[in-house]
């Protein structure tokens, strides 16, 4: 190996293959993928899939604070995980669902500027995290004090995105409901920030099961309960 | 590589002084990246202590937003990649390519001083960055947009010399396994790092690829660059403290070459079942497996090169960290197999086996050899000794206990977390078991990282005051046993 053009050739040749065939030619094709409609017929519901975008103002919150650290979104297939069965990871919320929550699938991340598919799970995956979550202020009150919905909770307390502020007038309706061991003081109240706003909406449009078209799963196009 | 035939006296002084002229002109700049590579790791441990104790304890430290965990978490990775790993890695490329090609530095040492600034300055405006809430939430790319492209000129200021060197030096036995594997990490970096930069921070968005892509740089980085300089730096290090010529040529060769023909198709298995084509992942989760043919191959030639040079292990510390080094490669091997092959990655997916691999690669095995190569190179390059054996000493208990207590508790960390998932008896409750089955591997990290971060404020202390000419005066490099002087060290002859 004395020749320095054979030997960086070399180098070149062995690491060009998988740099071409694993990230080049995905990424082209990735780049021409587009919603594709539903078929009435066959799908049993109408429009393009996927249906709708999530909320990327809100993303960027999520993106800022690292929750990806601890979150995953991805649903894996029952071969290969039990994600499928976990209990509120689908539509279906009940204990026992009647039918595992489908896959995760390309097209389901469409529009995103970068799939926070996840590092660890820490806490549960939040792929269909819509689904589960009650309201607005049900997850203002898991972001403000994790620790006052479930006491053995890591989940770090978000106060920086509320504001606690003296009650002038009636008490403002978007106001965190606490327990009582958890509340301001009297007087005073926690109103989210802007950000935890787009945030609460951002995690509220995480519905990644809609049904694929063209995959006859009954399970898919079970009728939404919300 | 091959050893230094006998030589009559004149010969040999002709090289010592070769040898000083070529240490001399790349004295700043390795000094330089060492130094500030030290001050990093010392850093991005103590990150690590305080991102462990985060994950147990989020009140800890109260609930100021710039310390959560999401955020405390990519600055310690980050420190460590890039303020640590890649800075001392071209420290070692430098000085290991200049001596191994006999070059001097010519000129440019300026420029090179100028790159190690920026490079410094860049990744602490990122790390801040990351900390204020500037995360890109990119796994080893954190850090906002305007820090790569100044890291990758900086980096390529560094390649350029060494690409040089390697093209100049005149071989006439023409093997010698130590420098291809630096100038394949030289060659290699920039082209895996302006691919993910280029695709996760310049396209209009890739999706799913785009985490795909971003898995595929970590273990890029990992296997052509990080184990490239750690397997270069054993294979220069490991004959010239022995004295004995690397055994094999030919395992050295398929060593390299099965390396960099599987180490490119590797990563995307760590989302195996997920929205990823499912061919993608197959492919990585094959590679990944196979790569344990390139490890296997290296860890036996370096095994059969130490065979019956065991004392020297127990006395020289350059030949003692790059020993333990070159066995945590194997490990590293092995956790990357099973985490990449399917039927144990289903489980190990999304679990702290992730954290395993990771720091098994970059500190275990990585950083551990070139410790060793620091061990060697700065008394070169300062001109004194190693002030104290008990430093050196406590540095390698302190690291080796350390990482390999967080590696083993990552593993089975890992394995609980992905038997916890997958119970049937836990699918229907909260995750309430999850979080406390791990919680005791987690605080065990933190400890473990505690006493590696002590040690490490120790080993930065120690190469201040190298730097500073404050070592011994001594022309007898300091060892870590004394009771072997009967048969004098190769390397002393060596220079």
């Amino acid at each position: 190996m004395t020749n320095f053009r054979t030997f960086i050739l070399g180098l070149a040749a062995s690491f060009g293959l998988p740099w071409l065939c694993l990230i080049v030619l995905p990424a082209m094709q990735y780049e021409q993928l587009t919603p594709v409609a539903y078929d009435k017929d066959k799908d049993g519901v109408e429009g393009y899939f996927p249906p709708a975008p999530v909320n990327g103002q809100g993303q960027l919150v999520y993106i800022r604070e690292g929750c990806n650290q601890c979150h995953t979104q991805m649903i894996r297939p029952v071969q290969l995980g039990l994600d499928g069965w976990y209990k509120g990871w689908g539509q279906d919320q009940e204990a026992r669902p009647a039918a595992p929550a489908r896959p995760s699938v390309l097209r389901d991340y469409l529009g995103e500027k970068y799939a926070l598919l996840g590092i660890q799970r820490v806490g549960p995956d939040l792929a269909n995290f819509g689904w589960r979550a009650k309201d607005k202020a049900a997850i203002y009150q898991h972001l403000y004090s994790p620790r006052s919905v479930h006491d053995w909770s890591t989940m770090p307390a978000y106060t920086g995105l509320f504001k606690l502020q003296k009650i002038q007038g009636p008490v403002s309706e978007h106001a965190v409901k606490l327990p009582k061991k958890f509340a301001p003081p009297a007087g005073y109240e926690i109103v989210p920030t802007p950000e935890a706003e787009r945030l609460a909406e951002y995690l509220l449009s995480l519905k990644k099961d809609y049904p694929v078209p063209g995959q006859s799963a009954a399970v898919a196009a079970a009728p939404a309960k919300k | 590589m091959q050893t230094t035939p006998a030589t009559p006296d004149t010969d040999l002084q002709a090289d010592n002084l070769r040898r000083a002229a070529i240490d001399k002109s790349v004295k700043g700049p390795v000094l330089f990246l060492f130094t500030n590579g030290a001050f990093w790791l010392m850093l991005s441990t103590v990150l690590g202590v305080l991102a462990a104790i985060k994950l147990v304890e989020p009140e800890f430290l109260g609930n100021c937003p710039y310390i959560t965990y999401g955020r405390l978490q990519p600055a310690h990775i980050n420190a460590l990649v890039y303020g640590w790993g890649v800075q001392a890695a071209l420290g070692v490329m430098l000085w290991v390519m200049a001596r191994r090609s006999g070059q001097e530095l010519k000129g440019g040492k300026s420029l090179l001083i100028t790159a190690g600034v920026f490079w410094n300055i860049t990744i602490t405006f990122g790390i801040v960055a990351v900390l204020m809430g500037k995360s890109t939430s990119i796994e080893w790319l954190e850090m906002p947009k305007f820090v790569w492209p100044v890291l990758l000129a900086c980096f390529l200021c560094y390649a350029w010399p060494i690409a040089r060197m390697f093209g100049r030096a005149f071989r006439p036995e023409g093997f010698m396994v130590s420098t291809w594997y630096i100038l394949g990490a030289c060659f290699w970096f920039p082209w895996i790092f302006i691919t993910a930069n280029v695709a996760l921070h310049c396209l209009p968005g890739l999706g799913a690829i785009g985490a795909g892509i971003d898995a595929w740089y970590i273990h890029a980085v990992i296997l052509l660059f990080f184990v490239p300089v750690g397997v270069g730096a054993a294979y220069y290090f490991i004959p010239k403290i022995t004295g004995q010529p690397i055994a094999s040529a030919q395992l050295a060769s398929a060593g390299f070459w099965s390396l960099a023909v599987l180490g490119g198709w590797t990563g995307m298995q760590k989302y195996m079942g997920g929205p990823l084509p499912a061919w993608m992942s197959s492919v990585g989760a094959c590679a990944g497996v196979l790569l344990l043919i390139p490890v296997g191959l290296v860890g036996l030639n370096h095994h059969l090169t130490t065979i019956g040079k065991h004392s020297a292990v127990a006395t020289s510390p350059t030949l003692r960290f790059i020993f333990f080094g070159a066995l945590f490669y194997p490990v590293s091997g092995l956790v990357l197999a099973l985490n990449s092959a399917f039927w144990t990655g289903a489980n190990l997916q999304f679990t702290q086996s992730w954290y395993a691999f990771q720091t098994v690669s970059v500190y275990g095995f990585f950083s551990m050899c070139v410790f060793g190569a620091i061990y060697y190179i700065v008394p070169r390059l300062s001109g004194c000794e190693w002030l104290s054996v008990r430093l050196i000493r406590n540095h390698f208990w302190f690291s080796v206990y350390g990482i390999g207590t967080i590696v083993i508790m990552s593993l089975v960390a890992g394995w609980q977390q992905g038997a916890d998932l997958n119970n049937p008896e836990h699918w229907d409750q909260t995750f309430m078991n999850h979080v406390i089955n791990s919680r005791p591997y987690v605080v065990s990290r933190a400890v473990a990282w505690a006493l590696i971060s002590f040690s490490n404020c120790m080993f930065l202390l120690h190469l201040l005051l190298m730097v500073a000419g404050l070592g011994r005066r001594s022309s007898a490099p300091t060892l870590l046993e004394h009771d072997h002087d009967d048969h004098a060290l190769p390397n002393e002859a060596h220079a």
